[in-house]
């Protein structure tokens, strides 16, 4: 079992506020991998992290074993990881496969050549669309093509989010509460596609999700954190029987 | 498991419905920019002119000063409209394409293309400086910058010696490959460039480069997570919006065969460039053309009442910004746009 | 000679200060950058020779009179211009303000002429000598108008009811609205203050450069500068740049020749937003523009 993603002691503060200390963890290839813990523990400045959106003080971050510290968001991306966002990131007024294209932007190529229309980049445009339409397909949105995505229900929006990740053909995709927000039947039709992305496409998927039926039911292995620490890890069985676990999730339900 | 088998397992080998869709959705994105038509109803216009008998010289070297401030307007159009940046200091490119093409042609009396190559480039060098160190501002700031640098351009223009300030440079009649030609020449030539350069404008923004601008300016973090390199982008952006304004300017040298910093030290030429776009409208290409055309023709209009062609420049300004914010081209389009729309609806829908 | 070049460095920056004072008021409040500032104290200029020259009144009179007509003037603009698109982009807002600069433009142009005039008050030229620095007459009242007006600015922010209000509705417009502060009237409020700043500092540089319509299109631009200097947001950082601005290029002017002396400003703003885009005086919380 060869290691994916993996990220060492990372310490992240605001201010005087630390929001992640000395948190690690490690995403093996091909796995779904979930992350989750209470409101606050810190799991989105870590999805940040591990994605590059977000500096950080202290810590590393290693990428199919080499060290990306240095790297940019999206050197990243190039580098086959996309991410999709807690609060949807679209380009609300492009239709559906303009979103879903954008996100082929990893194939396009030489931007010079791009815009001279020259004909290496047009074969390249045309292998966008069509892998942009067949993602549409698999994800259920051809019949939305030409809609502008700010017109879409949430839950298609989320697919769009999920398609154009997939346009830059990752070989691992890291999902911000992908179901958060959706109703039963769009949370069922999230995680069917997730499972399907994993074990058809055999894309790593590191997610990070409040919905802990959701979470058990997909995910390989499960990290928890709470208050910007590790605080648990293995697979679900062993995650749902932790007392520490049980303890930190009954502590936020008394806040809430 | 590699990313080989990624590729094969989500392979190629669409299927035939959605061949079929490729086919009706390339035929729409090839519409969706459909501004292009309006464009060349325009330019068969224009094409017209110069052979109508009643047109006189002064006629012509007015409609090349239109195709002039279009081919300004456009640069900026590639930023304000494409890119989400705002210049306030186009004239500061044309000043520098002007001058550029002005001093070659004085001193090594080089051909009218050469010229504008040369204006093109040398815009497009500074534009992509400028970018590197504003790239970093938004909005205002960036506002404010370029307006400096405009205004630093005309300093520079009236105090170096070697552009002769006020008194300027007086450029003999224009050569295009060895012929002397005059304003009917003169004339086709602009037209040309302008031709090129809306052509290439549609090719910009109809490819994946034009698409990563727009996503960039649509929304920025959605960008960076599909891999698009903000600052590689703007300052592509940015050179390329300052070379189109070079040939602009240029062609404004060549016009009236007389450069001097009476016109280019002049500021306000960069906030006439913006407005033309802002009133023709900035999300279509055919904007420019609508914008150029006013900011040109009112003042000829009022020739003996210049300062009221301000006034009349300002009420239009703000009565568009609060009525029409996307400019006159797109009311204008809409219509079109809408029936399109629906006709390709149909279209889909059936095929689908 | 320092200390001169910087002591008319100081007065000419005290100048761009102001501008830069009334840049950064309706930025605050209004996320509009105003490019008609400069036309609000023009107009003021022209309206001063009128007054002098054809109705005959006293200098105190007349100043009394333009400061009036300009804080109408930004009343005017506010209601007319800014208000049906004030929740417009900063690009809409910030090209509505070229439309009004375009009218006061050509409205000056069209009654007056492109001609430049003098303005009928001159100051003695002979100059003062201030601990051995050597400053002209005009110099020195227009930096004691430009502390006065400060200090009056700053009285107004900190002492009264309108002025406390208006740094709420800068803070956050919408909780100020809700506490019931009339967030309308503050803006308002604020472009009359723009108009009074600008009614001032026409009539300071009127003697100084000549009455026309371009007569402000400099001073303008530095005071934009000097307004980025303190992130269009700290009127200290504002004021700082200003005389940063004024002595700097005053000083490159004597030494270097005056080709340097109107580059000086671009050559900071480069280096000032190269190096620090947030301004010189840091902010810790900036609205997003």
């Amino acid at each position: 079992m060869t290691e994916h993603l993996r990220c060492e002691s990372i310490r992240v503060t605001f201010g005087g506020v630390v929001a992640c200390d000395n948190l690690s963890l490690s995403v093996p290839k091909g796995k779904i991998v979930g992350l989750i813990g209470p409101n606050g523990a810190g799991k989105t400045t870590l999805f940040n992290v591990l994605t590059k959106f977000q500096p950080y003080d202290r810590g590393h971050v290693y990428y199919e074993g080499v060290p990306v510290d240095d790297r940019r968001a999206h050197h990243m991306v190039h580098m086959g990881m996309a991410r999709t966002f807690q609060n949807i990131h679209l380009f609300k007024h492009q239709t559906t496969l303009r979103n879903i294209m954008t996100g082929g932007h990893v194939l396009m190529g030489d931007p010079l050549r791009a815009m001279f229309w020259l004909p290496e980049a047009r074969r390249r445009e045309r292998e966008i669309e069509a892998r942009a339409l067949e993602i549409a397909e698999i994800l259920r949105l051809t019949a939305e093509l030409d809609s502008e995505v700010g017109a879409l229900p949430y839950g298609m929006q989320k697919r769009v989010e999920l398609g154009r990740a997939l346009a830059s053909k990752p070989t691992i995709l890291l999902l911000d509460e992908p179901v958060a927000g959706c109703n039963d039947d769009e949370t069922g039709e999230l995680q069917t596609l997730i499972a399907e992305v994993n074990k058809e496409m055999g894309i790593t998927v590191l997610l990070v999700e409040h919905d802990m039926k959701m979470v058990m039911q997909v995910c390989d292995y499960i990290y928890v954190i709470n208050f910007g620490a590790n605080l648990a890890e293995g697979t679900p069985d062993v995650v749902r029987a932790n007392p520490e676990v049980i303890a930190a999730y009954l502590g936020v339900e008394d806040d809430e | 498991m590699t990313d080989q088998t990624t590729t094969d397992t989500f392979g190629a080998r669409p299927t035939d419905g959605i061949r079929r869709h490729a086919a009706v959705t390339s035929l729409k994105r090839r519409f969706v920019r459909n501004d292009l038509i309006a464009s060349a109803i325009f330019f068969t216009a224009l094409l017209v002119l110069p052979v109508l008998p009643a047109v006189k010289g002064w006629m012509l070297s007015q409609g090349s000063l239109i195709i002039i401030y279009i081919i300004a307007a456009l640069g900026v159009l590639v930023l304000v409209g494409f890119t989400g940046l705002v210049s306030v200091g186009h004239g500061g490119f044309l000043a520098i394409g002007a001058y550029t093409s002005a001093l070659l042609t004085a001193h090594f009396q080089v051909d009218l293309l050469v010229g504008i190559v040369a204006g093109m480039l040398m815009a497009g060098l500074f534009g992509a400086m400028l970018a590197l160190v504003f790239l970093r501002l938004s909005g205002a700031f960036m506002a404010i910058g370029t307006l400096g640098f405009a205004f630093f351009i005309g300093t520079m223009v009236n105090n170096v010696p070697l552009f002769q300030g006020r008194d300027g440079i007086l450029l003999d009649s224009n050569v295009v490959l060895g012929i002397e030609i005059g304003d009917h020449g003169f004339f086709y030539v602009s037209m040309v460039c302008l031709i090129l350069v809306t052509l290439f404008i549609f090719c910009l923004i109809n490819s994946g480069t034009g698409r990563a601008l727009m996503a960039l300016r649509d929304a920025e973090e959605a960008a960076r997570a599909s891999g698009i390199d903000r600052m590689k982008y703007r300052t592509l952006a940015f050179t390329v919006s300052a070379a189109i304004t070079g040939i602009a300017g240029a062609l404004n040298a060549h016009v009236v065969n007389y450069v001097s910093a009476e016109v280019y030290a002049d500021i306000w030429y960069s906030v006439d460039i913006l407005m033309a776009v802002v009133v023709g409208g900035s999300t279509v290409i055919f904007g420019p053309f609508l914008g150029g055309v006013f900011v040109v023709m009112l003042p000829f209009f009022l020739e003996q009442l210049a300062d009221f062609s301000f006034i009349i420049k300002g009420v239009v300004l703000i009565l568009v910004l609060r009525f029409a914010p996307a400019g006159i081209a797109e009311l204008l389009l809409r219509p079109i746009k809408n029936a399109r729309r629906r006709m390709l609806r149909q279209a889909g829908g059936s095929t689908v | 000679m320092l200390g001169q070049q910087i002591l008319s460095g100081l007065a000419t920056g005290s100048l761009y200060a102001l501008t830069a004072i009334a840049v950064v008021v309706v930025f605050r409040n209004t996320r509009t950058i105003n490019l008609a500032q400069g036309d609000f104290a023009m107009i003021g200029a022209f309206l001063g020779v009128i007054f002098l020259k054809q109705w005959g009144l006293n200098y105190y009179a007349m100043l009394l009179l333009v400061v009036a007509c300009c804080m109408l003037l930004g009343a005017v603009v506010e209601r007319v211009v800014m208000r049906p698109v004030a929740d417009s982009d900063w690009l809409t807002l910030f090209t509505t303000t070229i439309g009004v600069y375009y009218i006061l433009h050509g409205v000056a142009g069209w009654i007056w002429g492109r001609d430049t005039k003098a303005f009928p008050v001159a100051f003695d030229a002979t100059p003062i000598d201030i601990f051995g620095a050597l400053i002209s007459e005009g110099h020195l009242y227009n930096m004691g108008v430009a502390l006065l007006i400060g200090a009056a600015l700053w009285w107004f922010f900190t002492k009264t009811k309108q002025g406390i209000a208006m740094r709420a509705v800068t803070d956050d417009p919408e909780t100020a609205y809700l506490m019931g502060i009339p967030v309308r009237f503050i803006v308002l409020l604020t472009w009359v203050m723009a108009g009074f700043i600008a009614g001032f500092v026409g009539i300071l540089t009127a003697p100084i450069i000549y009455v026309s319509p371009e007569m402000m299109d400099e001073i303008l631009i530095k005071g934009y500068v000097a307004a980025v200097f303190g992130g269009l947001y700290s009127f200290r950082g504002a004021i700082m740049g200003a005389l940063l601005i004024g002595v700097a290029e005053n000083l490159a002017g004597g030494y270097l020749g005056s080709h340097f002396k109107t580059v000086t400003a671009f050559v900071m703003i480069v280096g000032l937003l190269a190096f620090r885009p947030q301004g010189l005086v840091g902010i810790q919380r900036r609205r997003t523009i």
